[in-house]
């Protein structure tokens, strides 16, 4: 299947390597071993320099900001002080169990983040893979639908949060469309974000709704590769529609499930800016997710010593990061 | 070919009805395409909403409830545009965006290039190092950058927004570059080197326009999510007059009461760029995601 993942830069080291036994200059045969030696140097030297912008830019605002922050985990600061506090493990330790004024809340935020990160990525699946088996059997204006679908990841932003704010208000469009269709009952007087009960499913599906265009479109690449033959041979068996496909193309693009579900749940762990522009964390800390309360702890505590901590929360993500990685490497591996 | 011998042991197919199965085609046919366009709605519909509000005057908006404006006004963007600071805010994005993309073409061209084709001492560390950074979440670095930028002076300015937009971008752009490279031809730089030329003529000459369409995706993918940047611009910039769109849209959804004709005429600004961008230049896009997401 030729949607298996596999990482560009392994081929394009694999590519490198394989002329690494570089062939003699032709018609120097001679003075090949000097002239091999004399041009390694030079590329070399070219690689380099071709490299040094990247590399410069990555000492500074990577690496640098990666240690500076690792440090800064093990310290107490309020961004002004002229000296840190080392605290040692004392920013996790609180942050985890120790101190009653962050533990509760990171914990609440941790089971907000737990909630998106089951919820989105098993409803991301669940609409994006029949949508693209669904617009794959569509002939016509099969281009012109994909470019719709996409609409909301290319403006993803500030911009499309306040409108989706706009018509979950009270008196919006949301509660107005129910209303029209007879289905009152439903609609949120507070607002969808404002009923505590119904603001972290509201984000959950808003965050879904931003989820699904790659989905779908990764499922869609993946069904174009499936062999039609494969079909025709579930058709010719008696397979019907739903069959041929709950059997036979949703085992095919298995790998794809894979990688939507582990990029969405990356992003729920670590993603909070539609968490921060359209709740806050709000009604009463309700929507409040461990991204979220990183952020707070490091940019608005004012003079509040909590820089350390926001670090210290930040590299807890990492790790949570890290290992969905480590998940992810694993599970596609044993898959092929 | 498990998943064949599986289908093979189902129900034998059932007697066939030309005229059942035709009707069924049809209406199956009929039931895709609802299904379809709803999701279109679906997708469409906040954006329906944003155009709606920015055709409403002030009191329409608050009345709220319909979607088509029973007085369409222009006045409603033009004031946006011009009295609530956009066009500013506008060319402030502009600026931003162009800057990073430029300078992300431009060093990751270069170490695109060294990875695929030049043979260096290192090579393989700095690759993986550079892949790494992809799993470091960007709220760990966000302090740092602001403190480091902050003893730099360079916190506020448009140059201190560039860098860490530039840098983030690295992984995607080094891989998609480091693909399209390798894909060109090995003969076509021996035999320019053969004939004398050097390096970086080799690089700008042949490679670079051979790999036209992977540095439109690169240009596409770096220039959508700078336009769009909220998170770290909100924490840099604190003179309205560098403001880009999202903290011009900021400041005026944290007004007492949201005028929301307003701001969803600035959130129009905002999106419509980035919307006739992706629609004439699809084609790279779709190609780079897929590319992405599989590396």
């Amino acid at each position: 299947m030729t949607t298996a993942p596999r990482p560009a830069v392994a081929e394009a080291t694999g590519a490198g390597r394989s002329t690494a036994p570089r062939p003699p200059g032709t018609g120097l045969l001679g003075r090949a071993t000097r002239r091999t030696g004399r041009r390694r140097g030079y590329e070399a030297l070219s690689g380099w320099l071709f490299v040094l912008p990247a590399v410069a830019l990555f000492l500074v605002m990577g690496l640098y900001t990666v240690g500076y922050g690792f440090l800064l985990s093990f310290a107490r600061w309020n961004g002004f002080a002229p000296h840190w506090d080392w605290v040692g493990v004392q920013n996790y330790k609180d942050l985890l169990w120790a101190n009653p004024a962050y533990a509760p809340r990171v914990r609440h935020a941790a089971t907000h983040t737990l909630y998106v990160m089951i919820a989105v990525p098993l409803l991301t699946v669940l609409v994006s893979f029949p949508l693209a088996v669904l617009l794959n059997s569509a002939r016509r204006m099969q281009t012109l639908l994909r470019s719709v679908y996409f609409v909301p990841y290319v403006t993803s932003g500030i911009a499309v949060f306040f409108a989706w704010q706009y018509i979950l208000q009270p008196d919006g469009a949301v509660n107005a469309a129910l209303k029209t269709l007879g289905m009152g009952s439903l609609a949120q007087p507070q607002g969808w974000l404002g009923n505590p009960h119904t603001a972290l499913p509201t984000m959950i599906v808003v965050t879904v709704w931003g989820a699904v265009p790659v989905a779908m479109l990764m499922y869609l690449t993946g069904l174009q590769t499936i062999d039609r033959s494969v079909l025709e041979a579930a058709e010719l068996d008696g397979a019907g529609w739903w069959r041929a496909n709950a059997s036979v193309v949703w085992p095919l693009v298995r790998p794809i499930t894979a990688i939507v579900v582990l990029l969405n749940l990356r992003d729920s762990l670590q993603g909070f800016q539609t968490f921060l522009v359209m709740t806050n964390g709000g009604p009463g800390d309700h929507t409040n997710v461990l991204g979220l309360e990183a952020y707070r702890l490091a940019f608005l505590k004012d003079l509040a010593p909590t820089l350390g901590l926001a670090s210290a929360l930040g590299w807890l993500l990492f790790a949570a990061a890290l290992v969905l990685a480590l998940i992810n490497l694993r599970v596609l591996r044993s898959r092929t | 070919m498990t998943t064949d011998t599986r289908a093979a042991g189902s129900a034998p197919a059932p007697p066939a009805n030309p005229a059942l199965t035709t009707i069924s085609r049809y209406g199956a046919r009929i039931v895709v395409g609802l299904l379809l366009t709803l999701y279109g709605l679906v997708s469409l519909y906040p954006f329906l909403w944003m155009v709606s509000a920015a055709f409403k005057n002030q009191v329409e908006v608050i009345r709220g409830g319909h979607l088509i404006p029973h007085h369409p006004t222009f006045a409603t963007i033009t004031h946006t545009w011009n009295e609530l600071h956009f066009f500013r805010y506008f060319m402030n994005s502009v600026e931003v965006t162009a800057l990073t993309v430029v300078l992300t073409l431009a060093v990751y061209a270069a170490a695109g290039y060294a990875f695929a084709v030049l043979d260096f001492p290192g090579r393989g560390f700095l690759q993986k190092l550079f892949v790494a950074l992809l799993f470091v979440p960007g709220i760990t670095v966000m302090l740092p950058i602001v403190l480091l930028e902050n003893k730099m002076g360079i916190l506020g300015t448009h140059i201190g927004l560039v860098l860490p937009f530039v840098n983030g971008g690295a992984p995607l752009s080094i891989l998609l570059m480091t693909g399209a490279f390798s894909a060109v031809p090995k003969e076509l730089r021996e035999s320019a080197r053969v004939d004398g030329a050097g390096e970086f003529h080799v690089f700008t000459r042949i490679y670079l326009p051979l790999t036209r369409p992977a540095l439109i995706t690169v240009a596409l993918l770096t220039a959508i999510p700078t336009w769009n940047e909220y998170l770290l611009t909100r924490v840099s910039l604190n003179n309205a007059n560098t403001y880009t769109l999202p903290l011009g849209l900021q400041t005026l959804s944290s007004e007492n009461v949201p005028h929301y004709n307003n701001l969803m005429a600035g959130a129009l600004i905002v999106v419509i760029p980035v919307v006739l961008l992706f629609l004439s230049l699809q084609r790279y896009f779709v190609n780079g995601l897929v590319g992405a997401v599989k590396g």
